[in-house]
């Protein structure tokens, strides 16, 4: 699918505007991403199964390209292998209790993680019914809104369930 | 193997694994996993811990 030169500088400048802002509460100590040693050590493990599955994916992805021919759009293959990396990273670092930084709230966490997958899915929705995901048999870039909002709301599950466990856990 | 010593030391100076966590820049599921045997911690983090607690390397890591 072809796009305008409008339409793919509006991505890359709305990227940057995304990473400046990011960058700015960085600077400004909003953001604090600081762990311990222990948190250190199974975030790598956690980065170790993210990279294997990342490998995995856009192997799978080429392979399945190679043998269906075009499914989908490179950028929403990608998109597919990033978030299948993204929840396996994540999952290890919940279920580790790596995932929150230390001076992070998991309430704070949680909201901001229904708010983001909320969002993503329903503009997905949206775009589903508007019929842009599939055209001409296949997946378009306006799919990858709804698989970011999956892949958030299952994130969102899996701490979820992990943190009423530590509760229990920690009641007892 | 659990850490008991550790945790003796702990209630008996009337301190929570968060409140222990606050005092050595630690989450309160690495005082927990430490508690439990199943971390390591490093030296630095083993002195922080003896300090804040009033003991000794030996009286709390040393078999």
């Amino acid at each position: 699918m072809e796009h305008s030169l409008g339409y793919i500088v509006g991505i890359v400048v709305g990227i940057l505007v995304g990473v400046g802002i990011v960058a700015l509460l960085f600077k400004l100590k909003v953001m604090d991403l600081t762990f311990d040693e222990r948190q250190e050590r199974a975030r790598g493990q956690a980065y170790k199964y993210g990279f294997w599955t990342l490998l995995t994916c856009l192997l799978l992805y080429g392979f399945s390209d190679m043998v269906l021919g075009r499914w989908c759009d490179v950028l929403v293959g990608a998109m597919l292998c990033i978030a299948a990396a993204l929840m396996v990273f994540a999952s290890v670092c919940i279920v580790k209790d790596a995932y929150l930084s230390l001076k992070e709230k998991p309430r704070t966490v949680m909201t901001m993680l229904t708010v983001v997958g909320s969002l993503n899915l329903f503009i997905g929705v949206m775009n589903w019914k508007n019929g842009q995901v599939v055209e001409n048999g296949i997946l378009t870039f306006a799919a990858v809104n709804g698989i970011c909002g999956a892949m958030v709301l299952v994130i969102l599950v899996i701490y979820v369930v992990n943190y009423l466990l530590g509760r229990r856990e920690a009641g007892e | 193997m659990k850490n008991l010593r550790l945790k003796s030391a702990r209630a008996a100076l009337d301190m929570s694994q968060q409140q222990l966590a606050d005092a050595v820049g630690v989450s309160r599921q690495t005082i927990n996993a430490i508690e439990k045997g199943d971390y390591n911690p490093t030296i630095k983090l083993c002195i922080a811990i003896c300090k804040t607690l009033n003991k000794t390397l030996d009286e709390l890591f040393w078999e």
